[in-house]
């Protein structure tokens, strides 16, 4: 695919799916909405995703959702991406001991699969949407830091670095004001690279029921719900599912288009 | 050559002192411990308690616990499982085979699956085969792993009827009921490592197409095969065999939450068990096995470059 029609169908999903995030209601009811006597129907013109075991709506949970999911994962991989490229182009600009007692700790963080961690994390801090920005950001804080250290390290090494502190400028004053300033872009396109494999976990997490407890609408936390009627209702596993699929999408055809790009 | 190997066993063993470290410290900073729950009745007395917190060397500072779980780990002995009551080293071990077969035999999949693809989209770029396999990447890399999964249990029982046991089989007892237990966590986790594998081949292929001596040997008349058989393939091969090390450790990794959906009592779902049921020794045992694991493949990765690759080795 060229990469200007990926950045295209990229950038209108990522926007579609920010709407539905900030302002849910306008796409559809209620998510908690109960209709006892219509549980587990299937998809109807009514009930476009059908229905769920206490009779709510799927499509209505699904678009609820959203916020929650996406929010999480948003919020963690900010929070992540502030923290560890902060770092990084502290230590990549330092070097010496900040560099080494810091890539040592990241190397500790990165010797661990992401998930697993993930796991780890989230049943020490507990549920909640809170602690599951906090259990994401902590996997992704060691990526960040490799990336904008690298990046910062490459920086430091340019003339403009070197023209700077000879026209007398500080070095805190070289590192905010021009090496942060280029390496900041390199960790902004890390995020949009890092989100659809965040999203995976946060999915996960949701799944394994360490993510928001329920009636909290979550994509994960329904294909959770929906592991005793796989066969007997699929719809319920197969939207939340799809929809997790697309946002991902949305963030890779992103990613790639930006990537392309930057070269 | 050996100085540089040494160099690399070091700084990983360094890793692996402090990703013990940080596990120590975090489960242990959570209020709750499996004590309480291992009382039972008899929760509330106080004498009972003290005598299972010394049982387990809970009463001791945590740097003292560690060093203590440090120097039984240098005698083999990863401790005794707080629930199950029988040597971490055994469950762990046990269930990390599981893993493993699981992991080996998506790694096959994935391979035989993506390779091919991936040098069917890399020897025409932007052909027809390349667009379908850049679609089949984007969806599988997408995709969750286990709503994958679920797919595969929903289709099975919709297309064949068929409703898979849903519960291990150690293929010692029965090979077919094994693989009847593995084949959907099988295919739903290579399926997404196949997309992996696939894009990776087709980078690879893509940039040495773009490489001068493959162009000069196109320049030079030589028929297409001839060019992507002899100058491309053969320089893909080495990255490639290099990958499935990454791969594997990412499978390793990975299998925690289809292990939770299929019933498969391996390392993952170990590790889920110990970490709910806070059972710090199998919890650490479990860690430190993946850790390790990852470490090693990683390990091998760089040392099997320098062995395939002369111009690695100067290096």
């Amino acid at each position: 695919m060229r990469p200007r029609l990926m950045l295209l169908i990229g950038c209108a999903l990522c926007a579609a799916f920010l709407v539905i995030s900030l302002a849910p209601g306008l796409f559809a009811g209620p998510p908690d909405a109960v209709a006892v006597a219509r549980r587990l129907e299937a998809p109807s013109a009514q009930f476009w995703f059908g229905t769920d075991e206490s009779g709510r709506d799927v499509y209505a949970r699904v678009i609820h959702g959203a916020g929650t999911t996406l929010g999480i994962v948003g919020a963690a991989i900010a929070i992540a991406g502030l923290a560890g490229g902060g770092l990084g182009a502290l230590a990549g600009f330092a070097g010496r001991l900040p560099d080494l007692a810091l890539s040592r700790m990241a190397d500790a963080l990165l010797a661990f699969p992401p998930i697993i961690l993930g796991v780890v994390l989230a049943s020490t801090l507990g549920s909640g949407a809170v602690n599951s920005v906090l259990a994401l950001s902590i996997i992704y804080v060691p990526v960040f830091y490799r990336v904008a250290r690298a990046a910062a390290l490459m920086e430091s090494g340019r003339a403009y670095v070197e023209a700077a502190r000879t026209l007398g400028h500080g070095e805190a004053a070289v590192l905010l004001r021009h090496v942060l300033r280029n390496v900041a872009p390199v960790v902004a396109l890390q995020g949009v690279i890092l989100f659809p494999l965040a999203l995976q976990i946060q999915a996960a997490l949701g799944f394994l029921g360490l993510g928001v407890p329920p009636p909290t609408p979550d994509w994960g936390a329904s294909l959770q719900e929906s592991r005793n009627y796989l066969t007997v209702a699929p719809w319920l596993a197969t939207f939340p599912g799809l929809a997790l699929l697309l946002a991902a999408l949305a963030a890779s055809l992103l990613g790639r288009a930006l990537q392309a790009r930057s070269g | 050559m050996l100085e540089a190997v040494l160099r690399r066993l070091g700084a990983a063993l360094i890793t692996l002192i402090l990703a013990t470290g940080v596990v120590f410290l975090v489960i242990r900073a959570v209020p709750g411990d499996a004590i309480g729950e291992m009382l039972g009745q008899s929760a509330g007395d106080p004498a009972a308690e003290a005598a299972l917190r010394t049982f387990f060397g809970l009463d001791r500072p945590i740097w003292s616990q560690y060093l203590a779980w440090a120097g039984d780990l240098l005698r083999g002995d990863l401790g005794i499982s707080m629930r199950q009551g029988m040597p971490v080293a055994g469950i762990v071990f046990d269930a990390f085979l599981v893993t493993l077969e699981i992991g080996l035999a998506t790694l096959a999949f994935a391979i035989l699956l993506g390779v091919p693809l991936g040098l069917a989209a890399g020897a025409r770029p932007g052909g027809i085969a390349d667009m379908a396999v850049e679609g089949f990447t984007l969806i599988g890399l997408s995709a969750p792993v286990f709503w994958t999964g679920m797919v595969l249990l929903i289709l099975a029982d919709a297309w064949l009827g068929w409703a898979p046991p849903l519960v291990y089989t150690p293929p010692d007892i029965s090979l077919s009921d094994n693989l009847e237990g593995i084949l959907l966590p099988v295919l739903a986790l290579g399926l997404l490592q196949a997309a992996a594998y696939a894009q990776f081949t087709r980078q690879q292929s893509a940039a040495l197409l773009r490489q001068d001596f493959v162009r000069a040997a196109a320049a030079r008349g030589l028929p297409w095969r001839v060019v992507f058989g002899r100058h491309v393939l053969r320089n893909i091969a080495i990255p490639l065999v290099t990958y499935a090390g990454l791969i594997l450790v990412q499978i390793l990794g990975g299998v925690v939450v289809v292990e939770t959906l299929f019933g498969i009592p391996g390392l993952g779902r170990t590790l889920l068990a110990a970490v709910q049921g806070r059972d710090y020794p199998v919890l650490q045992g479990a860690l430190l096995l993946s850790v390790v694991v990852a470490l090693l493949v990683n390990l091998l990765i760089d040392l099997a470059y320098a062995l395939i690759d002369p111009r690695v080795r100067g290096a």
